[in-house]
């Protein structure tokens, strides 16, 4: 890209921790946040999960809202995230309307539905909660919580939900649109999920093992995380300085199952390379990937192929995440887009905690705690659908 | 007819049934039992049924016969024709 | 500037301005549809209605267009919009796990709990390896669905676009305002919009 994009701000909230602090410190001290089930009340007790750490009062509480205001966790998460990013980037409530909102989530006030369906039904009340139920909805609150923004935009594309905002919102940078745009998703468990994932025969009763022989499926997570990107023009009349540099991004379609991944993992090729293809560099330019590697038998098979036909012999150092967090869906395009940048910051390498056993033709994973210098970074969220992106995030003072 | 009774169910009126139960599950539009070969393979060529699909077979089995089936890949096996899937189900269904 | 586009409701069919014939409504006129124009693709039956919808109005679309099919391409995006996500299908699977006396999540029903599950759909049945998104607005914003879709543009590879309104809340309630544009046909969004809302006949 001829005119680079700045992030300027940055918010996170996980199952291992509020903010980008804790979150550092987990992935330094290999600290996963994935443990039984404690807030979701599902009888599916036997799946290890991400849950983030905080119930829904303690949200309330600590970001000021009444108990009798109408929200979802979905939203609470999202709102504690965007506070951090906003305060980050220094953007206060009168600047907002000169700011954009696009934020990715696909059970939006899912959590809240199934609480009291059958009260709706049975007409016992609670139907102030149907309103907030859609995903725009869901959008609207943690923005509105905040102040008036330019636009407010819901994507809704699974998995790669947070990493399509991420490129929407660059585009309408790139495009003139706006100067400024807040990107990113969010995501509670609930049991709808849990259980549509459970009858796919995708989730592991174990801690997830991405890129081991092993592997049995995902562990679900939960979470919530927004990037503030802003043009370079603009972060020099302000006078904020960018935490990281979004040099390129691809999104393609693998054109292959609803569900599934293509066993040559031709949609996640697409979009790493076109993702380099827009930064103008070259597969060796690359230091570290963070991958999908949701621990799934197909995902972690499809997106090796899909690495080794970019990087031949030479594929960089490859870790997932999700060990950490578990799977957080519409917001694991964000989440790991900001581990990606502690990663540079600090530089190491995030851990794939929990491989032992290398996988018949599959990448080997870093698997020690490892120190390196680190130029530029992939990121990669892949959504049903076919859905597949790519982000490349680079350190911000590069000659 | 009725199929109710798990111990006067043939082996044929079973595999009839199960044709039945699957063009249903599957949503196998235009097709009757007639159309279904007993013992032609479920996937691959013939129906042309998918990864989903055989999660469909595996809830069928739970809902109509209570098997519960917790390894997947077993389902290669047990689904490789409507006949060796009746087979299996008259020997471990509970319902 | 928009050479082919398609309306479906429940009511009716527009393939480029003229009426399909049909007997049909609701969901029966999409299966309707399929068999009189589509047929080969038995795969149509295992949708939900969203995605239904959405192949039929695409295969109705790419027909008009007339040109060579099913060879590998990233060179055309789908970008679709809609107010509902994947609500009708929601639904269906909510009814397989609402029960705890007859609780049997249903895969097939859980894979269409996606809004997006339509232009996987699309991109599967067609081998389109390009861009695909799916956004979802408070109602049809021809001023924004504009904007957003021309973005997929920026995108040096994309060389032309499906795009538009793709609804369903449920199988008596859904509608279909889809087209193709090609790179370079247009000034900018603010025509694209206001030729969305023509032909479409979008009211305020």
């Amino acid at each position: 890209m001829t005119n680079p994009i700045l992030i300027t701000g940055m918010g996170i909230v996980s199952a291992v921790g509020l903010g980008k602090a804790k979150s550092l410190e987990a992935l330094l001290d290999c600290r996963s946040g994935v443990g039984k089930l404690k807030y979701l009340k599902t009888e599916h007790t036997e799946f290890p999960v991400g849950e983030v750490k905080l119930s829904d009062s303690e949200m309330r509480t600590m970001l000021g809202l009444p108990k009798n205001v109408v929200t979802t966790r979905t939203a609470l998460m999202g709102m504690l995230a965007l506070e951090e990013a906003l305060k980050e980037a220094g953007l206060s409530a009168d600047m907002l309307p000169e700011v954009g909102f696009v934020s990715g989530t696909t059970v939006g006030g899912m959590d809240m539905s199934e609480l009291y369906y059958l009260d709706y039904i049975d007409g016992k009340g609670h139907m102030e909660y149907i309103a907030v139920h859609d995903c725009g909805s869901c959008s609207e609150m943690i923005a509105d919580h905040f102040g008036k923004f330019a636009f407010i935009s819901t994507l809704s594309t699974a998995c790669s939900s947070a990493a399509n905002a991420i490129i929407l919102g660059a585009n309408m940078i790139r495009c003139g649109e706006a100067e400024i745009v807040v990107v990113g998703g969010s995501e509670c468990i609930t049991k709808f999920h849990l259980n549509g994932f459970n009858s796919l025969m995708i989730l592991d009763t174990e801690p997830c093992r991405p890129f081991d022989a092993t592997r049995r499926g995902l562990n679900l997570g939960e979470g919530a995380a927004y990037l503030i990107l802003e043009s370079a023009e603009s972060a020099r009349r302000r006078g904020v300085k960018a935490q990281a540099v979004l040099s390129g991004y691809g999104n393609a379609c693998d054109a292959f199952h609803q569900t599934a991944s293509s066993p040559d993992g031709e949609g996640a090729y697409r979009a790493m390379k076109e993702a380099l293809e827009l930064a103008q560099l070259q597969p060796d330019d690359v230091d570290y990937i963070n991958a999908h590697g949701t621990g799934t038998s197909n995902n972690d098979v499809s997106e090796s192929q899909a690495m080794k036909r970019l990087f031949g012999d030479q594929v960089p150092p490859v870790s997932s995440t999700k060990p950490f967090t578990g799977h957080t869906t519409s917001a694991s395009g964000s989440i790991e887009a900001v581990f990606c940048i502690l990663a540079l910051q600090h530089g190491f390498l995030p851990i794939n905690l929990n491989w032992s056993q290398p996988m018949e033709d599959g990448i080997i994973p870093v698997s020690k705690p490892t120190k390196k210098e680190l130029r530029h970074v992939l990121c990669n969220a892949f959504g049903f659908g076919g859905n597949d992106s790519s982000i490349l995030l680079s350190k911000s003072d590069l000659p | 007819m009725n199929f109710k009774s798990l111990n006067h169910t043939t082996m044929e009126e079973l595999i009839y049934r199960l044709k039945q139960e699957i063009i249903e599950a599957l949503n196998l539009e235009d097709m009757k039992p007639e159309d279904i070969d007993e013992n032609a393979p479920l996937f691959g060529e013939g129906l042309g049924l998918d990864s989903i699909d055989a999660l469909e077979l595996i809830v069928l089995m739970e809902k109509n016969y209570g098997i519960k089936l917790q390894d997947p890949s077993k389902g290669k096996e047990i689904f490789k024709s409507v006949t060796v899937m009746a087979e299996y189900i008259q020997k471990n269904r509970t319902k | 500037m928009i050479q082919h586009f398609v309306h479906i409701t429940p009511e009716f069919a527009f393939v480029d301005g003229k009426a399909l014939n049909h007997n049909e409504k609701g969901a029966a006129l999409l299966t309707e549809l399929y068999r009189a124009h589509i047929g080969d693709y038995p795969k149509f039956f295992k949708m939900d209605t969203l995605s239904k919808l959405g192949f039929v109005a695409s295969e109705l679309l790419l027909q008009a267009e007339g040109e060579l099919r099913f060879e590998p391409r990233e060179d055309r995006a789908v970008v679709l919009f809609n107010r509902s996500a994947s609500l009708q299908a929601d639904t269906n699977f909510q009814a397989t796990i609402q029960d705890p006396e007859n609780f049997f999540p249903s895969p097939a029903a859980f894979v269409y709990t996606l809004a997006n599950i339509v232009t996987g759909e699309i991109a599967i049945r067609n081998k389109y390896y390009g861009e695909t998104s799916f956004i979802v607005l408070e109602r049809q914003q021809p001023q924004v669905m504009a904007q957003q879709a021309l973005a997929a543009f920026l995108d040096p590879m994309t060389e032309s676009l499906i795009s538009g309104w793709l609804d369903c809340e449920d199988e008596n309630h859904f509608e279909a305002a889809i087209f193709l544009l090609k790179k370079g046909q247009y000034d900018n969004a603010e025509t694209v919009s206001k030729e969305i809302t023509k032909i479409f006949n979008i009211k305020y």
